[in-house]
């Protein structure tokens, strides 16, 4: 097969041998290593097929042995682009081809982020196109190394990075420090002191203390914005007097039972929203800020409910065009005055109660009981009732400093030899 | 006649291949359609029917129907068809 594709691309050509002796010719390029196929006995001689570079060398032989040489058939490329040579649109199209997937072939298209997890790719696109690497630059002046260099200065939680060009894709593998995942990276200088008071009145159930002085103990109700650590360490001196003060930023973990008040109400009259036959859809394509829809929408007098949905088109997984096509529903609608009935309140109520309890719930709040309870009236309903929680209630404050004024003639301070 | 025997029996002796050093020439016949013959020297006649080849030690003749040769280089040629038979001549004789 690949035989035949080489000997098509480099012409052949089927030629008729006659003459005096055309069995001393064979022989005669047998001899200079000239490579016949395909030989078959004719009327007056034989006709076989030859390269086209052979039948250049062939004259000589012809003459010398007296044999006359027909070309039957002419086959391959060369003879192809000789054929067409007056079609020069096609060889400007080919040209044209050549050239384009040469020129494209020159840009990075797109971005692919392996390994991340804590920064998306979005995130990571958007910090490499401030420092000019995005989709469409020229694949000569990618820089991987200081990519590399650039990510890892940025994200300090990203351990290892390697950047390569695969083609007109830019690979970055990532691997994330996942002992910091769950971490706060707030990176603070310097700590300030501060103490921390209670957000909350309560009960104290539970205190850890990692920094500061406890002042208060479990099982102590306190008020809000009580001290319940304080940032401020007493130095005492042998005597047992207070000589200074050492500053801190407290630290610790004090959960408290608490109370909270819930409310909830609502009306048994209001709107509802009644389509008026079927949703109509409208597919359309934008490009940049114009945009091409198909079809007119019949306006209803009452109003009208839009809903779109949109996709952007992209060339692999991080070159986006400017074209997005999508379709918009419409769907005309008018609003009527309806009651609900008790279950419906109940039941509209109740959810309103679960989607707040899971709410307090995701903060890290336990929910001991509750005294919610539903009352239903003649026009309206209402959830009300009293939670019960076990949360924490820290909140930083600062601490007061205190200077105390030292005695000069106080020898046993700073020098103790 | 003694010296072609003596080279014979020291050809065999030191294992060496006889096509190489006696200039042989080497059929390959598959089935009765297609032979490959190397070590030959030339084309004396060539026709659908019969193919002489003139080789170092005489000729070979190879009668059939409808042969065709596939290829045909320096050192190898190739033909197809229905062949009948092959026979081995005296070149001068057989010319």
């Amino acid at each position: 097969m690949i035989h035949r594709f080489i000997r098509f691309l480099r012409g052949y050509v089927r030629i008729g041998v006659g003459g005096y002796s055309p069995e001393r010719f064979l022989n005669m390029c047998s001899y200079h290593n000239i490579y016949i196929w395909g030989l078959m006995p004719v009327k007056n001689g034989y006709e076989m097929y030859i390269m086209l570079k052979d039948f250049r060398k062939i004259r000589p032989f012809a003459k010398k042995t007296k044999t006359r040489i027909k070309i039957v058939k002419r086959t391959g490329f060369p003879f192809l682009l000789y054929r067409y040579r007056r079609r020069k649109l096609f060889f400007i199209g080919i040209l044209i081809c050549v050239i384009m997937l040469n020129v494209y072939s020159m840009f990075i298209w797109d971005i692919h982020f392996e390994g991340n997890e804590k920064w998306t790719d979005e995130t990571l696109l958007e910090f490499l196109d401030s420092v000019d690497v995005s989709p469409f630059m020229l694949r000569s002046s990618v820089d991987c190394p200081s990519i590399v260099k650039n990510i890892r200065k940025e994200y300090n939680d990203i351990v290892w990075v390697s950047a390569s060009v695969d083609g007109s894709c830019l690979n970055i593998h990532i691997k994330e420090n996942d002992d910091t995942l769950h971490q706060d990276i707030s990176v603070s200088g310097e700590k300030q002191p501060c103490d921390l008071i209670a957000s909350k009145d309560g009960v104290i159930t539970k205190i850890i203390t990692r920094s500061g002085v406890p002042q208060v103990h479990a099982g102590d109700a306190v008020k809000k914005g009580q001290i319940l650590v304080s940032g401020r360490i007493e130095v005492l001196d042998d005597t047992g007097e207070v000589t200074g003060y050492q500053y801190t930023e407290s630290d610790a973990d004090i959960y408290a039972d608490t109370e909270m008040e819930y409310n909830d109400s609502m009306k048994r009259l209001h709107e509802e929203k009644i389509y008026d036959g079927n949703p109509q859809y409208r597919p359309f394509l934008r490009i940049g800020n114009w945009s091409v829809s198909s079809g007119g929408i019949r306006e209803s007098t009452q109003g009208v409910e839009i809903s779109s949905s949109e996709r952007q088109v992209k060339i692999g997984e991080n070159f986006y065009l400017p074209f997005s096509y999508g379709v918009r529903i419409f769907r005309n609608c008018h609003f009527d005055n309806a009651k609900y009935s008790n279950t419906e309140l109940q039941k509209i109520l109740s959810g309103n109660f679960k989607r707040f309890c899971e709410k307090i719930k995701e903060n890290g709040v336990q929910i001991r009981d509750n005294s919610v309870k539903i009352h239903l009236y003649e026009n309206s309903a209402e959830a009300s009732g009293i939670l019960y929680l076990n949360e924490k209630i820290t909140e930083k404050a600062d601490t007061e400093i205190i200077t105390i004024e030292r005695k000069e003639s106080d020898e046993s301070v700073g020098t103790d030899d | 006649m003694d010296r072609e025997k003596i080279r014979d029996s020291l050809i065999s002796a030191a294992g060496m291949p006889k096509d190489v050093l006696r200039g042989a020439s080497v059929l390959t016949v598959l089935g009765s359609f297609e032979i490959c013959i190397e070590n030959f020297r030339g084309i004396t006649e060539y026709t659908e029917e019969l193919v002489r080849i003139r080789t170092k030690e005489g000729q070979i003749r190879i009668t059939g129907k409808k042969m065709t040769v596939e290829y045909y280089t320096d050192t190898e040629m190739k033909i197809t068809g229905e062949i009948h038979a092959i026979e081995f001549s005296d070149g001068r004789k057989g010319n």
